[in-house]
């Protein structure tokens, strides 16, 4: 605003474009007109938040192949979901309805790990904290990846564990990667359920974070 | 308090060798087109009456708009074949 003001006051004066001398006598001004920051111009788009919130990417990240539209022919997904055959099938010489389930809990803040028998009866349990992460670390893919394999270097070696069921609960940012540490760990993955809680008539939520 | 859907066979990929990262796409590609995704972001937090409101007013104006675009893009494209890629889902 200053800056037009100032062109304003030079495009007014009587004789603009008069010899150089001449013009710089009778406008000082435009000596020192220059472009004029009060604010740093390095956060320029952020002056208006409103457009710096909708030009943002939203923080909650989005899966893999969440909102991507592939075309797989019907070829490659034969096989891939379960029938009325599937509990009966025999993978590794155990039924899959009886082998062992490696149940991920990926929270915003953690990732848990246990391992159960298929009746329920819990074996193993780790999470990122108790395997040395502390804090703003445990929300890491790292951190999940390394409790993944820890786990299952342990269910293989302690309790024989070679062929699992793997079930994941909860978006954090450890889903895919404690999937990719057991299969890493030597565990032979038959298949991935989500388990994800979801109501479409919750109880009231807690309120909205103001960040 | 868990969902009573049937474990193991709802929202279950089997792997197929040992292609584990494939299984997670395909799972995942399900669950956001079901909205599966959509509702659990959705419901973490409180959505206030008036957020509510506009969600929907937008979600009703983009599905009358998409509806009316895609029909003109296929009048675009139409052609005289049958199914431009057989076999596909």
């Amino acid at each position: 605003m200053l800056r037009s003001s100032l062109q304003l006051l030079r495009s007014s004066l009587p004789f603009p474009n008069t010899s150089s001398v001449n013009s710089v006598v009778a406008n000082p001004l435009a000596l020192h007109s220059r472009c004029m920051h009060l604010t740093s111009n390095l956060f320029a788009e952020r002056r208006d938040l409103r457009t710096y919130r909708m030009t943002m990417p939203s923080k909650d990240q989005t899966l893999h192949g969440e909102k991507s539209i592939e075309i797989d022919s019907v070829k490659d997904k034969k096989g891939m979901f379960p029938d009325k055959d599937t509990p009966n099938r025999v993978f590794d010489g155990v039924l899959f309805k009886e082998l062992p389930i490696f149940n991920i809990k990926a929270c915003k803040n953690n990732t848990i790990i246990t391992m159960s028998d298929f009746k329920g009866n819990v074996h193993l349990t780790k999470s990122c904290g108790t395997c040395g992460f502390k804090t703003a670390k445990k929300a890491t893919n790292i951190a999940a990846q390394t409790t993944a394999i820890s786990i299952s270097t342990k269910a293989l070696g302690e309790l024989g564990v070679r062929t699992a069921r793997v079930r994941v609960q909860g978006i954090g940012p450890g889903r895919m990667a404690a999937i990719k540490g057991l299969q890493m760990g030597g565990i032979n993955i038959v298949c991935i359920t989500d388990n994800t809680h979801v109501s479409w008539a919750p109880p009231r939520a807690r309120k909205q974070r103001r960040v | 308090m868990g969902i009573r859907h049937a474990y193991f066979m709802s929202r279950t990929v089997l792997v197929k060798n040992n292609d584990v990262e494939h299984a997670t796409r395909v799972l995942n590609r399900i669950l956001g087109k079901e909205e599966i995704l959509d509702q659990f972001r959705r419901t973490r937090y409180y959505e206030k009456p008036t957020q509510v409101r506009r969600r929907i007013n937008y979600e009703r104006c983009k599905a009358i708009y998409d509806e009316d675009m895609n029909r003109r893009i296929q009048f675009l494209m139409r052609t005289n074949r049958v199914e431009a890629f057989p076999g596909n889902m």
